[in-house]
């Protein structure tokens, strides 16, 4: 039960000039009971803001408050968290409840009964009760992964860190602790905060996500306000898989058109009014298109949109194949389309890019300049609550 | 050749042969016997890994079963002759004399109480010193490699040269403990009480360290220490090497402080360092011979008398054969206690 905040906190290694920047001037506000996923590629940060938090490392400049109250000098132990590490970092020489007891013993003056029936109901809970008296030695990766969980749990602390926790599970496992963990939280309503590196955790799990890049704060947003309303190219090319395509191009006239090296015509793209008053003529910007919006083999598309095109690679996934396909006109893209829709490495198709789910971002800045239209999308929509 | 079990048997009774010098009059004979039937007891031996091993483990087990586990069982008869003095002992009358003389030699009872103490107090207190500074060492402190390799250098003297050094500092008239006592003392002396007479601060703690009987063990004790307590060192910092940063940041956030988070949590994983430096500690306390030799000779007084000493001047000097075989076969028994649980701990555990 708390709100956390994170106010210009900024982490330095080192002094002087060489100083690395590890965060730089992160503001997020957490409010009560809410699953915050900080996301973003290796060395962007985000282990360092959740270790910040935890306590682990010292904050260089800014701010963390837990309940309005600054925890910045507090030593982890009075800072009222509990963190569920990647690798675990379960006690080998403690059986299970020894585990889940440690932090009940150290951090509490709970009598000894009470921290029995404590670990006891939290075992019941993550359906361990049977691995109590085992060493974490004789688990499995899944089993250990609850007793991590558990020895959090059991504490009933502000808040949860939780520091790529599913990342040593295999994909099945993960996929199962995915939906587990939500539930979990969404029942305790405890305040948490998780790193992961795996945009399709962060989607699926967060109730907000925070992307970080480079130590700075790229967006905070609800999962698919990050996906159709990026705020720039860096959160629209992290977030979806396959990535979103981006086509550099130049505003000529109401349209993009796209330099190219060889001769022929070249990649002309007609922007439709909207996305046309959002940006200036003459400006450099990049053309940004998800590949599930990109249409292969087209018939029902506007003939300005839609481009003849060579398929390079079909990648199938069974559900859905992924298809590289390299325009008439120059820019080479990718596109998802059904699994059942025959398509072949070689053809020649026509591909349409529908202009109502174009993105554009201006060329030096990234920034988001025009967002796709969306017609009834709740962007604020929660997956978990009952 | 063409057989399909011919080359593969061909080849290992050339490989025993070559190897060992065995099964050269079979050779000859071989191909034909195996194809007869590859159960034949005699070609089965022969193919196993057992038989093929044997010139490998075989010379050297041979060597160690004479000369190590024949001259042990050589000395427990020797112990039971009565043998002393010059010439041969007899076989033909054996007792347990010696044995029963141990019980009523109040040397042996004093030598016995010595080393077990030495054992006990040198491991402990090694151990316990090793583990501070290995804790110390692996706080990420500048000049790691320089300061290890200064705690770990008494290590690689010989034990002569150690004795001969512990002997200088430990001289009651100019050593350099008592030299530093005086310089403290005397310090003390004038700042407490603002004036130069002497008040014998210095003069009630500086002692004969190695002559006195009360302190005697104790100054052994302290230089083997100083000894030791680096190669303790080393194996505890291996030890917390091989602990992940991750057990310390949970124990911290679990709120142990660090006291604690050592106590529960580090020192516990450590078991292993633990067992395998003890052991070595204890069995070179056992054997401590030349440290004690080269500061006393072969007579260093009841109340520094340990039991390696006592058979080397039973033995040796007093050419009482039998009775210091006697004491050589308890200071086996007592190293066979040491090393029989360590050995059974490890090949539970699989790691033998």
């Amino acid at each position: 039960m708390a709100r956390l905040e994170l106010d210009s906190v900024t982490k330095r290694f080192g002094d002087g000039g060489d100083a690395v920047v590890a965060v730089d001037d992160v503001t997020v506000e957490v409010p009560d009971g809410e699953f915050l996923v900080l996301v973003g590629p290796s060395g962007c940060g985000k282990s360092t803001t959740l270790r910040m938090i935890a306590g682990l490392e010292t904050v260089t400049d800014g701010e963390i408050r837990l309940d309005g109250s600054r925890i910045n000098d507090q030593p982890p132990a009075q800072r009222d968290i509990a963190m569920v590490f990647q690798s675990y970092a379960l006690y080998p020489h403690m059986t299970v409840r020894e585990n889940m007891r440690f932090g009940l013993e150290e951090s509490t003056d709970l009598p000894a009964d009470e921290q029995n029936d404590r670990v006891e109901s939290t075992a019941e809970m993550l359906d361990i009760t049977e691995l109590l008296d085992r060493k974490p030695g004789e688990l499995s990766g899944g089993q250990r992964q609850r007793v991590a969980l558990g020895r959090a749990i059991v504490r009933d602390p502000a808040a949860f860190l939780m520091d790529e926790p599913l990342s040593n599970l295999d994909a099945k496992l993960r996929s199962e602790m995915r939906t587990e963990l939500q539930q979990l939280q969404a029942d305790l309503d405890t305040t948490t905060v998780y790193v992961t590196h795996d945009q399709t955790e962060a989607m699926t799990m967060g109730d907000r996500i925070a992307i970080l890049d480079g130590g700075e704060l790229q967006q905070v947003a609800t999962p698919l306000e990050a996906y159709h309303r990026p705020a720039n190219r860096f959160v629209a090319g992290f977030i979806g898989e396959p990535s979103m395509n981006f086509v550099p191009a130049a505003v000529e006239g109401g349209a993009l058109t796209a330099r190219r090296a060889t001769a022929g015509d070249a990649f002309r793209y007609p922007l439709p009014a909207a996305a046309a008053d959002a940006v200036d003529d003459g400006t450099d910007v990049t053309l940004g298109i998800r590949p599930e919006d990109i249409v292969v083999d087209a018939v029902d598309v506007d003939p300005d949109h839609a481009f003849e095109a060579t398929v390079e690679v079909v990648e199938p996934t069974g559900s859905e194949n992924v298809v590289h396909v390299e325009l008439a006109a120059g820019p080479s893209v990718v596109a998802t389309v059904d699994g059942l829709q025959q398509v072949r490495a070689g053809e020649t198709v026509s591909v349409g890019i529908p202009g109502d789910a174009v993105h554009l971002f201006d060329a030096r800045s990234g920034s988001a300049l025009h967002s796709r239209s969306l017609d009834s999308v709740d962007l604020e929509s929660r997956r978990v609550r009952p | 050749m063409g057989r399909p079990d011919g080359p593969r048997d061909g080849e290992s009774t050339a490989g025993t042969r070559t190897d060992g010098g065995v099964a050269d009059e079979t050779a000859a004979g071989d191909l034909p016997d195996a194809a007869a039937g590859a159960a034949s007891p005699l070609a089965r031996l022969r193919r196993s890994e057992f038989v093929q091993s044997i010139p490998f483990w075989g010379p050297p087990g041979l060597l160690v079963l004479v000369f190590v586990y024949g001259a042990v069982g050589w000395n427990f008869l020797i112990s039971l002759t009565g043998w002393q003095g010059l010439g041969q002992p007899e076989y033909g009358d054996l007792s347990l004399g010696a044995y029963r003389r141990l019980f009523e030699d109040p040397s042996f009872a004093a030598a016995f109480r010595n080393t077990a103490v030495l054992l006990l107090l040198f491991t402990v207190l090694s151990l316990l010193l090793g583990l501070a500074l290995a804790i110390l060492i692996d706080r990420d402190i500048r000049f790691e490699n320089t300061i290890r390799t200064v705690y770990l250098l008494p290590m690689s003297l010989s034990f002569v040269v150690t004795a001969i050094f512990w002997r200088w500092m430990y001289n009651p008239v100019d050593g350099l403990i008592n030299e530093a006592i005086r310089g403290v003392g005397g310090a003390v002396d004038a700042v407490v009480f603002w004036t130069a007479v002497d008040f014998g601060v210095a003069d009630a703690l500086t002692q004969a360290w190695i002559s006195d009987p009360r302190f005697k063990l104790y100054a052994i004790i302290f230089a083997l220490m100083w000894q030791f307590s680096g190669y303790c060192m080393v194996v505890y910092l291996a030890g917390l090497r091989a602990i992940p940063t991750a057990q310390y940041e949970a124990a911290r956030i679990d709120g142990a402080s660090a006291v604690r988070m050592y106590l529960r949590v580090i020192v516990p994983q450590l078991r292993a360092s633990t067992m395998s430096a003890a052991v070595v500690l204890m069995v070179f306390a056992l054997k401590a011979f030349d440290f004690l030799f080269v500061l006393f000779g072969v007579n260093p007084g009841e109340s520094a008398d340990i039991l390696s000493v006592m058979m080397y001047r039973v033995a040796f000097d007093r050419r009482q054969w039998a009775y210091g075989a006697a004491i050589a076969m308890v200071l086996f028994a007592m190293a066979l206690s040491v090393i029989g649980p360590y050995l059974y701990l490890q090949h539970r555990r699989g790691d033998l």
